[in-house]
């Protein structure tokens, strides 16, 4: 004798598939996060020590009017890639300087045990060149470490 | 009658299935390219290439001397005194000199074989103090 409807055979009312239509919009919605924030990167990060400092901060400047400037422990420049001696430093910023309607800003990327000597070459090489605003690129330094100095 | 009740065999739903796939594939794509920009650091601006030269009253200079060492000298205007201070200490002097005449000027001078890190400790607690008139220069040695 059978019962009608009972046991093993009544179907779940619920549905037998995770529900994955929102599933796209997640990963959009990552996906347009990223593509926003991504900068390609412009030039390859050189091996250095940064200095730290307390009072580092954002430079609120377009990417493209930004300019690095790399010099390594060993007193070598950089700019995009290439290695300069420091009195090519000037004829190379002057037309990208001019170029960019005056804006450019130059950061300074300097290993922090190099010379004083090279970084005011560097700073004479830019004046030169016409450029004002510059920034020495530093990590920001947290009170406690500064404490233990 | 029966023509119109035929129902289609192609399902009304556009197939999204593979839509999630595509989107983590770019989005791993852009993961793995991104790179944050590193855009920080101690804002100064250089003077003009031809800029005239202007006359200061030596009263309102403040001349720190950066030494190899880390070591600097401070040296008020046109007194020969030198006091001797750590890095730590630039911030309170500066202060302290700053709120007696607001018109100082710092002029931090550094050794040219002192180390870069030097000159940014000094250069960071001039900013944190709150001074905007800093010149940076190198010491002549003789």
């Amino acid at each position: 004798m059978s019962i009608k409807g009972g046991g093993f055979s009544r179907k779940s009312s619920a549905s037998d598939k995770i529900p994955d239509s929102s599933l796209a919009d997640i990963a959009f919605l990552l996906l347009i996060f990223f593509m926003v924030t991504t900068v390609f990167r412009t030039d390859k990060e050189q091996d250095i020590e940064w200095p730290q400092a307390e009072a580092t901060k954002r430079i609120d400047e377009k990417r493209d009017d930004i300019l690095n400037v790399w010099l390594t422990q060993m007193g070598e420049v950089f700019i995009n890639d290439q290695p300069l001696a420091m009195g090519q430093v000037r004829p190379i910023v002057a037309p990208i300087y001019a170029e960019s309607d005056r804006r450019l800003v130059v950061s300074i990327r300097s290993d922090r045990e190099v010379p004083y000597r090279l970084v005011d070459e560097l700073q004479e090489q830019l004046k030169a060149a016409g450029v004002v605003r510059v920034v020495f690129a530093t990590e920001l330094e947290q009170r406690m470490t500064r404490a233990r100095r | 009658m029966a023509v119109l009740q035929k129902k289609s065999k192609v399902s009304d739903e556009i197939p999204s299935s593979s839509m999630a796939d595509i989107a983590f594939l770019l989005l791993i794509f852009f993961l793995v390219t991104t790179v944050f920009p590193k855009d920080k650091g101690l804002a100064i601006v250089l003077p003009e290439p031809n800029a005239e030269e202007q006359e200061i009253n030596p009263k309102n200079l403040m001349f720190f001397l950066v030494q190899p060492n880390g070591q600097i000298d401070v040296k008020r205007g046109e007194s020969e005194q030198i006091q001797v201070i750590t890095a730590q200490q630039v911030e309170g002097v500066w202060r302290t000199d700053f709120a007696q005449n607001a018109n100082l000027i710092a002029v931090v001078q550094t050794h040219p074989e002192s180390a870069y890190r030097h000159m940014i400790n000094v250069l960071d607690a001039l900013q944190s103090a709150g001074a905007d008139k800093i010149s940076l220069q190198v010491q002549e040695l003789n």
